[in-house]
């Protein structure tokens, strides 16, 4: 008999983003051995049952969506490869696109060379976020470990509800009714365009990254305690400084970037919800670009602490989505909130800390640990952070050509410049 | 297998040996098998693992055994009808004209006899309409405006009827106000039914019905002369005012969300 699974507001969110990214988010993780193989396809077979969205199809019949669950192989999942040139192969992978309508919405690689291992994964953005992603990462390493040290049967993953409207789990009824009724549209329309060459078909997905050392984070979260900034403030900061002198916007403009931010933090618990989306938007704009970094550090500050203030972070227009997507067929509800939505055209994702102990395989952590957003489409940007063993990760993934790749690695290299002039 | 039975076994332990309990049991421990064959298909090579699996997907088999039960019970009812309902409804048709004809026969009055037959044409069709009711309401939203339609036609049926009898029987009496009567009830179901099974857009049905349900009134009064044409027009403001009401009633019972201010730590 047919599974099928309902589509969440979020996932057909996700899927209206089409327009503007490849809904792709990557994993790395990089570790000095090589883990049983045998034992990650069991742990990885028992994912996929208890979390049945990565093993099913996006059907959108104009009238409405759905999930169908599917039958898999987990060869068509897993795949283990002894290339000769391991950074190659991982930036294939993950460069990879996996299709709404595809069997399968996760593809995992272990890539082995000289007793070392690259554990990548690639997912479907419409079955779980970045908070999610980690979480489950984590939950995978938890019953890796346990199945190979223990003999314990790796089926310890979430389970449960998907639905958008979990995020007013935490808050009391009245509250909870006041939210639900946060039909206010906060989409603003920002002109301002991270300065990407024109769409070619010749264009390819890249991830660019750049690291800063465990010193620069040092120094970054001291300068932050003294400057009343947090170290994502302080990053998105020299992001906009960066953008200005890359861009050369005029240092009058108004610009603006959003921020992503877990929704998660309105909720009591997310042990009984199942992998899902809670992520949403908060627009980062400053008046102009400031005389100096600092200035701009306390135009983001000033912003960002009007969006702490609000109890209600984050929800706003999530009714007005769900009656969107509610009155009409699928297809006419798309076009009309493609109306009233604009895509971010630069953002910011700051994953955050990678716990090296939660992505431990039988009691051994990976070296090194990355993840990052979707490859976005021309000319939106999206610049994600994580950080990892006290190395802050910032990565931009872009279907681009050689002169994209020389753009943001300009950015890069001011956003070094900048930072450095923060931490003195 | 042999792992599933075991755990069904121990997990059913406490239930009556009985056919039904053999049903159940038989019913999971299939539904396992599938379920184990196609992880074992995906790749799954660890029967402990598999087993351990199934177990979790089957956590409570004494407690889902209730449910099988009144399921059990529901098919049992449903095959019974699928017979009852063809036959019964060939038998009423023969005892209805066999009471037609002893009824005309006994009474010759011919001219209202016909009656019985209409009457008992639309009983059994509203009876089948109220099965097909039943049956749209447990299914899919999307088949809900199918119900309220089949719900508003037993409706115009019953009106219909009581139409046509007040015709032949009390033709003394006014008899046309039947109709625009049966227009309210016809949208009086339709919003029980809407607010039961909380349809969407509930509430823009009943704006759209209070004005039309107060004209209905308007006439039926003024048809009886309880209210006269040219005086009693303002009855048709009735609905609009009991929607300003209503609109009163939501507004104020969202004013606490809406006026809802934030408790904010500076």
């Amino acid at each position: 008999m047919e599974r099928r699974l309902n589509a969440e507001l979020w996932d057909k969110m996700h899927y209206l983003f089409r327009d503007f990214n490849d809904r792709m988010v990557h994993v790395e993780l990089n570790y000095d051995f090589i883990p049983d193989i045998e034992a990650l396809k069991t742990v990885i077979i028992c994912a996929f049952e208890k979390a049945p969205v990565l093993h099913s199809k996006f059907v959108d019949t104009k009238i409405s969506t759905h999930w169908k669950v599917m039958p898999y192989d987990i060869d068509d999942v897993f795949s283990v490869s002894y290339p000769d040139n391991v950074e190659e192969a991982v930036e294939e992978f993950l460069t990879q696109y996996i299709a709404p309508d595809a069997d399968i919405q996760m593809k995992i690689a272990l890539f082995i060379k000289d007793g070392k291992s690259t554990l990548c994964m690639v997912e479907n953005h419409m079955c779980m976020d970045g908070g999610d992603l980690k979480y489950f990462i984590q939950s995978f390493c938890e019953n890796y470990s346990k199945y190979v040290t223990d003999g314990i049967s790796p089926i310890n993953f979430r389970t449960g509800s998907r639905s958008y409207d979990d995020v007013y789990s935490g808050f009391s009824k009245t509250e909870a009714g006041a939210a639900q009724r946060l039909f206010k549209n906060i989409n603003a329309k920002d002109n301002h365009k991270f300065p990407l060459t024109p769409d070619n078909i010749r264009d390819k997905s890249f991830i660019a990254r750049r690291k800063f050392d465990e010193s620069t984070f040092a120094k970054l979260k001291a300068r932050g305690k003294e400057l009343g900034a947090t170290i994502n403030e302080l990053l998105l900061a020299s992001y906009f400084y960066s953008v200005y002198e890359l861009a050369g916007f005029p240092a009058s403009d108004k610009v603006m970037i959003s921020n992503a931010i877990d929704l998660r933090r309105h909720m009591d618990s997310v042990e009984d919800k199942g992998f899902t989306n809670h992520t949403s938007w908060m627009q980062c704009a400053i008046p102009e670009r400031g005389r100096d970094i600092f200035e701009t550090i306390k135009y983001v500050v000033r912003s960002s602490n009007k969006f702490k203030k609000d109890k209600f972070m984050g929800l706003y227009g999530l009714p007005l989505l769900n009656f969107g997507y509610n009155i009409l067929p699928h297809a006419a509800s798309e076009e009309i909130i493609k109306i009233g939505y604009s895509n971010p055209l630069m953002a910011m994702s700051n994953i955050g800390l990678l716990n090296g102990q939660h992505f431990a395989l039988a009691g051994k952590e990976p070296t090194d640990a990355f993840m990052s957003g979707a490859v976005k489409y021309k000319p939106f940007v999206l610049l994600t952070a994580t950080t990892y063993k006290n190395v802050i990760c910032l990565s931009m993934c872009v279907r681009g050509n050689e002169e994209d790749k020389k753009i943001v690695n300009d950015f890069f290299d001011l956003m070094e410049k900048n930072i450095n002039t923060i931490i003195g | 297998m042999k792992d599933f039975i075991e755990y069904i076994e121990t997990s059913c332990a406490d239930l009556k040996d009985n056919h039904l309990a053999y049903l159940y049991k038989k019913k999971i421990l299939d539904e396992m098998t599938d379920r184990a064959n196609e992880i074992t298909h995906a790749g799954l090579k660890d029967e402990k693992v598999l087993a351990d699996l199934m177990a979790d997907e089957y956590p409570d088999l004494k407690g889902n055994f209730l449910k099988f039960q009144k399921e059990q019970r529901k098919k049992k009812l449903a095959n019974l009808l699928k017979i009852v309902l063809p036959v019964g409804g060939l038998i009423f048709l023969i005892l209805m004209f066999i009471t037609y004809f002893e009824v005309s026969k006994a009474t010759r009055a011919w001219d209202k006899t016909w009656l019985i037959i209409v009457g008992g044409i639309f009983s059994l069709i509203i009876f089948y309409f109220s099965f097909a009711i039943h049956k749209l309401c447990h299914m899919r939203r999307i088949w809900h405006p199918i119900a309220r339609v089949l719900i508003a036609g037993c409706v115009m049926l019953f009106t219909v009827f009581m139409f046509l009898f007040w015709l032949m029987m009390i033709p003394r009496l006014t008899f046309w106000p039947i109709i625009p009567g049966g227009i309210i009830l016809m949208l009086v179901c339709d919003l029980i039914f809407a607010y039961v099974t909380k349809q969407k857009f509930r509430t823009v049905s009943c704006f759209v019905y209070m004005p039309v349900i107060s004209t209905m009134l308007f006439i039926i009064l003024a048809a009886y002369n309880i209210v006269s044409w040219r005086a009693g027009w303002p009855i048709i403001f009735l609905g609009l005012v009991a929607d300003l009401i209503y609109i009163l009633l939501i507004a104020l019972s969202n004013a606490k969300y809406f006026m809802y201010k934030q408790e904010v730590e500076e």
